[in-house]
């Protein structure tokens, strides 16, 4: 019946059309002095205990800036965000979990570019530390700032050793002594568990280790060209022939939940490990009686001046393109990411690394707690690094990790050839992605 | 007395005043998404700037895709493999309860519990149970001296480890089977069993040909349910490798272990909504969708006489 | 004969507990404290039946509750509005294009929801429904693929000769189908009104996807997965909200399903 699916054809083509989001122009700036006033929606991803200490610090900004009000928005993800920005709609400001998104969000124009606002009120940047201005900007597009951050480091336990390993070499050497073995051979204790996805062990977690580079200047895959991956990946593997890949696999198949009780550290089946700064409340709360020592990653053996750096990432926030109220937006977070006060409160508050380096220098109770400056001295030292920012997200690390659990299974072939194919997959999902 | 073409009108209108508003729907949710993902297959999209025409280079990159290759050989396998299970594991289990008059509704609801339950709360409990060292399944297989296989944690078994999953969840096919199995006229078996049938005669004159078309159905939605079976699997994998996690989360060691349950729609909502690459996403949901359409096309032309 | 009834239920009382034993899990669970959640331990050291408490402390259960229930009674009734007729349709009138338009409802539950959501997501946002369940149950007002199919299958059970003799007898086909036809279908639609019910209630994706940013219209399942802290998910919290969840529809399932049992018998008229 022609004329049937004709009509089906010309509603389905109107159905696209309204598909099609209309473009919005770009809000110009508004000239400096002007006070910012209305109401903004602000929306992030924490719950419970955590949103109220968000709303805490809102309550403090709307009491400094009674023009503006702010209506806040807890359990949202990024998901959630782009299709509510995509649709036209969506929150004045967005609160994402990691850097994953600053790439996909800046290349896409999902959150605008504050360094116009940036210019007009005098922000001085270099108040963030390097690795985290890195990760919250694009190809030159300043699209977020940096909320708190998660710094990971060495944790050790201080009744099976005293001083923690500085290199690599080391780390392995601590390894093999500590690891115990009951009759049948099986692990009992192992000194250091080095398979690639066990808890927080990830290549982001432990690239700072030998430096090792993920993305090129142009945006394209490092992982196959860098020799600094290779280095890391021969380490490995040698440990984990030293332990039998099948003991091990078995070994961590046995092991609790890493945010239980059962935590393997936390239940001394594990004798060092690496994680980030959270596991301090963890510890204390659940593990009373393992005196843990935290410290910096270890190094390679090449480089052991490195020594003193880890891993950083954090949450960022942004204001989205269909920002009802600009300008407004740009006061909350001007006061959420640099405003000293606000951030060594909400840091203490969370348990989290603050972001800005005045933070850094007072930063209250936190600083006081010698476990937890170890990772405030991590944050700081130069040789700490963080993953790049990229308009595909979390993919490049992703596909690394994707390759690395049939490597470590010993069915990844040669690593050489094997990194330089996860180099070109990663390469066309960039293409891919626009 | 009404002319052939009016009572023809007359028909069509009954037809229609049945079928209306279902042919609404039809064009909004099948026609609409449908031509619009055929579009999107041919776009870079990113969700927020209008798509950008890019002609078959989603569909070139999809025929050397090496994570396709594993998903769709996962997802397939679980197919060939969970589909048949479960409607076995239904019948069975529904011939089971249909001989019950007292307790059967005990019974039913018992069976039908895990269905019932929250997916992502109970596929956490079911694997949680399953783990190698903390479960107690491998504990109490240990009392009677078996060594228990590592479940969800090993390549070779965590497959086969959610179709068990997916026989623990057996109760909502169950209940289609038994309703059928309730409705099969008791004269029939009694006509049969006065021909001297027995009881598995009697099964396959009487029962099997009474059920057919319950049973097709769940073979045609066990398969295009299976195709897009996701949220266990990442579940199963995130508490596996010790990274329980709530709502949606789909850890970065998605497929643990070494990728095993690493399924299609796995690979086609990461590439989309994480590496923000919706064109891509469409094409492969399209062909998911012309893969699922002719199996079901297969399978209702071989049993059609159950249609 | 005693020996095959024993058999029976010593069958179904081990298949009963197998698939109790999860659900047990998260009972025990539930009455734990947070720092023995999913680890080895299984039984509570310590009962915390003020877990229960702390559900509806911590999170309006009741408005989740109720907006569980509007949901799910909305769909379902929707549903069976819509279904019910189409599926009568499909099964037992013959019309040119028929099976055309089954296989293409058939083909409905074949695009993955990841993708359908995107345009229809939109669609939505333009009607200014985002924020509500609305986009949730409107639809079913147009049928539901799966339900469709499955009233169609039982449908098609019902031998011809019952609903010959109500047209002989004058009876137009909404006649037939009302007076005659849904008597006997009850398995079937009770069936289909049932998964309709249950789909809807433990829906997650679809309420976090329109209503997540209006938490006046959140359903149970959105409840659920806010009991967690940055890093970790309170596990005991968790357990006891979902068996407080499944309570409900526990209870509508255990009356639904006498619904099963024929109350008409249909006596030899087929074969």
């Amino acid at each position: 019946m022609p004329s049937i699916s004709r009509k089906m054809a010309v509603i389905a083509a109107i159905a696209l059309v309204s598909a099609c989001t209309p473009g919005e122009a770009e809000k110009p700036v508004a000239s400096p002095g002007t006070e910012a006033s209305g109401t903004v929606e602000f929306w992030h991803f924490f719950t419970d205990r955590e949103a109220k200490a968000i709303d805490t610090i809102v309550a403090d900004f709307k009491a400094s800036h009674p023009k503006i009000d702010v209506v806040v928005k807890s359990g949202q993800d990024d998901t959630k965000m782009l299709q509510a920005i995509g649709a036209g709609q969506g929150p004045d400001i967005g609160l994402s979990y990691s850097t994953d998104t600053v790439g996909k969000f800046c290349a896409s124009g999902a959150w605008l570019d504050l360094e116009q606002y940036i210019e007009r009120d005098g922000v001085d940047l270099n108040k963030l530390p390097a690795t985290v201005r890195s990760y919250t900007e694009f190809k030159g597009r300043r699209c977020a700032m940096p909320f708190l951050a998660d710094t990971y480091g060495f944790y050790y336990n201080k009744a099976l050793l005293p001083t923690p390993p500085r290199t690599l070499s080391e780390l392995t050497e601590t390894a093999k002594r500590l690891t115990k073995r009951k009759p049948d051979g099986t692990i009992e204790r192992a000194g250091f568990l080095p398979l690639f996805g066990f808890y927080e062990h990830s290549p982001s977690h432990l690239g700072p280790a030998v430096g090792a580079k993920w993305l090129n200047d142009d945006g394209t895959s490092a992982i196959g060209s860098d020799p600094a991956w290779l280095e890391l990946l021969e380490w490995q593997k040698e440990l984990i022939d030293w332990y039998g890949y099948d003991k091990l696999e078995k070994f961590r198949a046995s092991l609790g939940d890493e945010w239980s009780a059962d935590n393997a550290f936390h239940k001394g089946q594990i004798a060092m490990m690496v994680d980030g700064e959270y596991r301090i409340a963890f510890l204390r709360d659940q593990a009373k009686d393992v005196k843990f020592g935290t410290a910096p990653l270890p190094v390679s053996d090449a480089h052991p001046d490195w020594y003193g750096g880890g891993y950083v990432t954090g949450n960022v926030i942004g204001v989205s393109k269909t920002a009802k109220n600009p300008e407004a937006a740009w006061e909350l977070i001007r006061y959420l990411t640099t405003d000293t006060g606000a951030i060594v409160k909400l840091a203490n508050l969370i348990k989290n690394v603050p972001s800005t380096t005045d933070a850094l220098a007072a930063p209250g109770d936190l600083g006081n707690d010698p476990d937890f400056k170890v990772f405030l001295d991590i944050f700081a030292h130069p040789h700490t690094s963080t993953t790049p920012p990229s308009a595909v997200g979390p993919a490049y690390e992703e596909a690394f990790a994707t390759y690395l659990q049939k490597y470590q299974a010993g069915k990844g072939g040669d690593p050489g050839p094997g990194l330089k194919d996860v180099d070109k997959q990663i390469n066309q999902l960039v293409q891919l992605a626009g | 007395m009404t002319t052939l073409a009016q009572r023809r009108r007359r028909d069509r209108l009954t037809v229609l005043s049945f079928m209306a508003p279902v042919l609404l729907g039809l064009l909004v949710f099948l026609v609409y998404p449908l031509v619009a993902s055929v579009y999107f297959s041919f776009t870079t999209f990113d969700l927020v700037n209008t798509p950008r025409w890019v002609g078959l280079r989603n569909w070139e990159h999809l025929l050397q895709d090496a994570n396709v290759r594993t998903a769709a050989a996962n997802t397939l396998w679980l197919v060939a493999v969970l589909v048949p299970a479960r409607m076995l594991g239904a019948l069975a289990t529904g011939m089971l309860l249909a001989r019950f008059k007292r307790g059967a509704g005990l019974y039913r609801t018992l069976f039908y519990l895990p269905a019932l339950a929250p997916p992502v709360a109970a596929t956490l409990a079911f694997v949680f149970l399953f783990k190698p060292g903390t479960g107690p399944v491998n504990s109490l297989l240990a009392e009677i001296g078996i060594q228990g296989p590592l479940w969800f944690n090993s390549p070779d078994w965590a497959k086969p480890s959610l179709v068990l999953l997916g026989l623990w969840g057996v109760g909502d096919l169950m209940i289609i089977f038994l309703a059928a199995l309730l409705d099969v006229p008791k004269e029939q078996y009694e006509a049969a069993s006065l021909d001297g049938a027995n009881a598995a005669h009697q099964f396959r004159y009487v029962t099997l040909p009474n059920i057919a078309p319950v049973v097709l159905f769940a073979a045609v939605t066990g398969v295009i349910q299976t195709l897009q079976y996701f949220t266990q699997a990442a579940v199963a994998a995130s508490v596996a490798s010790g990274q329980a996690t709530t709502g949606g989360g789909v850890s970065s060691t998605f497929g643990y272990p070494e990728g095993s349950t690493f399924t299609y729609p796995l690979w086609l909502y990461v590439v989309g909504f994480r590496y923000g690459a919706l064109g891509y996403a469409n094409t492969l949901a399209v062909v998911l969708f012309v893969v699922a359409a002719a199996v079901t096309v297969v399978l209702l032309r071989r049993f059609r006489s159950f249609l | 004969m005693r020996l095959a009834f024993v058999a029976r239920h010593s069958i179904a009382i081990a298949l009963g507990v197998m698939f109790l034993c999860p659900i047990v899990f998260l009972a025990l669970t539930s009455f734990m404290s947070s720092d023995q959640s999913l680890t080895s331990n299984l039984w509570p050291t310590s009962w915390h039946p003020g877990n229960y408490v702390e559900v509806f402390e911590r999170t309006p259960l009741p408005r989740y509750l109720l907006n569980t229930a509007l949901y799910a009674t909305g769909a379902t009734l929707f549903m069976l509005l819509a279904s019910v007729p189409a599926a009568y349709a499909l099964a037992k009138l013959r019309w040119r294009g028929r099976t055309a338009v089954f296989v293409a409802i058939v083909c409905m539950m074949m695009l993955p929801p990841q993708v359908t959501t995107v345009p229809l997501y939109l669609m939505w946002a333009n009607y200014g429904l985002t924020g509500s369940l609305w986009p949730l149950v409107l639809p079913m007002l147009l049928g539901d693929a799966f339900s469709i199919f499955l009233l169609r299958q039982f449908l098609l059970t019902i031998p011809d000769e019952y609903l010959d003799a109500a047209r002989v007898d004058g009876c137009g086909e909404w006649r037939t189908l009302l007076r005659v036809v849904l008597p006997m279908a009850r398995p079937g639609i009770a069936a289909a009104a049932m998964f309709q019910f249950f789909y809807a209630w433990n829906d997650y994706y679809g309420p976090l996807l329109y209503t997540s940013e209006n938490e006046s219209a959140w359903t149970l399942s959105l409840g659920l997965a806010s009991f967690r802290t940055l890093h970790a998910v309170e596990w005991n919290i968790v357990s006891a909200a979902t068996l407080l969840t499944m309570v409900p529809i526990v209870v509508v399932f255990f009356f639904a399903q006498k619904a099963f049992v024929r109350g008409v018998t249909l006596t030899g008229v087929k074969g």
